[in-house]
């Protein structure tokens, strides 16, 4: 390539990493403004939007409700969602492609619909708005994303390894507990923190299963409408450099474990 | 287990799967310490037979004894059979040393004792040194090795090998055939090996089955197999070899007499009588065919001349046209030497007759 070409590709690259940063940047340095107002010029600078973030024993109740909700429907979901793989990477039997499908249907519907229905079917099922009702939803919406990852490396096992595992003695459990699983491992810890993110993220199924508490997308949504703050950006800076630092850790962990069980 | 008591025997064991019969109504004794090759293309039914024995498939008829004991219905974990797998098979989430500890740990062997058998082991097979790595950190000779001392490590009785070396490079296999062997030789276990490879059958077994269409087609030394093949499958399948199509006209003591191209040859069978008037083949090594200026007095001479030469450096492949149009090739090895001193002229060819060897129909 030419050496005008290759600046004129540069200055793209750059562009658009500004287009994709600029947004999350200003957000995090309005954050230090010691001005309700959210602009420019910045003319001094605080950290009293966070320290008040911090002391505000609501969002911090909010913040901890938020995080059982996503590691109790991921437990959830990671459960069914092996079992599931396990199920339609085992045999071909009757009915496995409509149980494949509808496996597959929760992460296909629109956030809205399904929100809507699952609070229809909720009432059905007597079941009252509140942290068990958005667990549920959020574990049926994240299924489909485990069962996706799991069935991937599932079906790259070979089947001499269980064989393998047999021939030197061990009975089928202990081919699942010694062998399968810790084969599966880098799926299940990646579908896992992918889970935690979608369910900590999310709004439109928290909004509509929710009660009085809110959860910290819902929170952060409530707070907008009596106005924008620094508070605010104070808030979504901690949830971004919380989600931030798990999301590379699973990344560089989860390609650790890949590479030490390439064989 | 009495002496005559073979260690395993195979009592008419057939499988299908769907339509196609992999394994038919197969009869086999194997001797413990033996080092046996099933040998034959792919889909032939060895590899069949080999999950048989290791127990992932169950055969449909006839039943497997396992130093008498009937083996048929037993889940692998409980045979004391191991297994070396083609693509090894190694744990990847686990060290050498884990892997191979595993067969062990199974067997409730104690601490103590499994680093003691794993030393022991590990130095025999020369892999000390990659007790700590992951499978995914060795190379494939190496992999190759540490499969096998995991389906050592337990002991086995008889210890199953499907086509271990086939992943390896062409050197690197010529080398591990001969270690096999000699590993084979020094722990005194009975070996089970598939391949498709008859040179690595020829270079390691005492004896060889050869297999096709899932029915036994010989079974013997690789001396037996290659110089006194039955049919025409294993005279073809293992080594190269001249073919002959002719007619059967009789016997003449332990000789049979057998026209082909106009004059009658005398060669040996080695399996079931045939009859004077069977068309049939009759399979002559290259390598037993002697080269001559003038006639020999021998059981067999054919005239000829020289159509083609092939140098292959120790020696040179010739093929010599026979026959009365001279339109029948014999293909014969000759010493660069040999070659050199025959006269530019018809050539005679000559071999006795345990060399010529007439097939089954």
């Amino acid at each position: 390539m030419s050496r005008s070409g290759r600046v004129v590709l540069s200055i793209f690259f750059w562009a658009f990493v500004v287009y994709l940063f600029v947004p999350l940047v200003l957000m995090i340095v309005m954050g230090f403004k010691d001005s309700r107002f959210i602009g420019f010029p910045i003319r001094s600078v605080t950290f009293d939007w966070y320290l008040g973030v911090f002391a505000d024993a609501e969002i911090m109740y909010t913040f901890f409700y938020s995080v059982v909700i996503a590691i109790a429907s991921t437990v959830a979901a990671v459960i069914i969602g092996t079992w599931l793989a396990f199920l339609l990477n085992s045999w071909r039997f009757m009915g496995r492609a409509a149980i494949y499908g509808m496996m597959i249907l929760p992460a296909l519907i629109p956030g809205i619909i399904s929100a809507i229905a699952f609070r229809i079917y909720a009432r059905q099922l007597h079941i009252e708005p509140g942290m068990f009702a958005i667990i549920w939803a959020h574990a049926v919406h994240n299924v489909p994303f485990v069962t996706l990852v799991v069935m991937a490396r599932l079906s790259t096992l070979p089947r001499s390894m269980g064989e393998a595992a047999r021939d030197l003695g061990a009975d089928p459990f202990v081919v699942l507990m010694r062998v399968t699983m810790p084969y599966l491992r880098p799926a299940i810890i990646g579908a896992s923190i992918f889970c935690l993110l979608l369910s900590f993220d999310d709004f439109v199924r928290s909004f509509f299963l929710g009660s009085y508490q809110p959860t910290l997308p819902v929170l952060i949504f409530a707070k907008l409408r009596s106005g924008m703050s620094p508070e605010i950006n104070a808030i979504a800076t901690a949830a971004l450099i919380l989600t931030a630092i798990l999301g590379i850790w699973a990344e560089r962990s989860s390609r650790h474990l890949a590479r030490e069980s390439k064989s | 287990m009495t002496l005559q008591e073979p260690l395993v025997r195979i009592e008419g064991i057939s499988k299908r799967f769907g339509k196609t019969v992999a394994v038919h109504e197969m009869h086999l004794e194997i001797a413990k310490g033996e080092f046996v090759t099933f040998l034959g293309p792919s889909g032939c039914g060895k590899s069949t037979t080999l999950r048989i024995l290791g127990g992932f498939e169950r055969p449909d008829t006839g039943r497997v004894l396992l130093g008498g004991e009937d083996i048929t219905g037993q889940a692998p974990e409980r045979r004391h059979i191991n297994m070396v797998f083609q693509d090894y098979a190694l744990f990847p989430h686990m060290t050498v040393a884990q892997n191979m500890a595993f067969g062990l740990e199974l067997k409730g062997m104690g601490r103590a004792a499994i680093a003691t058998r794993l030393k022991e082991l590990m130095a025999f097979l020369e892999i000390s040194d990659f007790g700590d790595r992951y499978p995914s950190q060795l190379s494939g000779g190496q992999r190759q090795r540490v499969a096998l001392a995991r389906a050592l490590a337990p002991d086995p009785s008889l210890l199953l090998l499907d086509e271990p070396l086939g992943a390896l490079d062409a050197k690197l296999r010529t080398q591990v055939q001969l270690e096999l062997k000699s590993i084979q030789r020094r722990t005194h276990k009975t070996f089970f090996f598939v391949t498709h490879d008859q040179n690595e059958a020829l270079t390691m077994s005492d004896r060889i089955v050869v297999m096709n269409g899932g029915r036994i087609e010989q079974d013997g030394t690789p001396e037996d197999l290659y110089f006194r093949p039955q049919s025409r499958f294993v005279a073809e399948f293992v080594g190269e070899t001249n073919l002959l199509e002719g007619q059967v006209r009789g016997r003449d003591g332990e000789d049979i007499l057998f026209d082909w191209c106009g004059v009658t040859l005398r060669g040996r069978a080695h399996a079931d009588a045939v009859k004077p008037g069977d068309d049939v083949a009759a399979s002559l090594r290259l390598e037993r065919v002697g080269l001559y200026p003038t006639k020999p007095e021998t059981a067999n001479a054919l005239q000829g001349t020289i159509a083609e030469r092939v140098f292959l450096g120790s020696r040179t492949a010739i093929d010599v046209a026979v026959g009365e149009q001279g339109d029948r090739r014999l293909r014969a090895y000759a010493d660069n030497e040999t070659l050199a001193a025959l006269p530019d002229a018809p050539i005679w060819l000559s071999w006795d007759s345990p060399s010529l060897s007439i097939l089954n129909r």
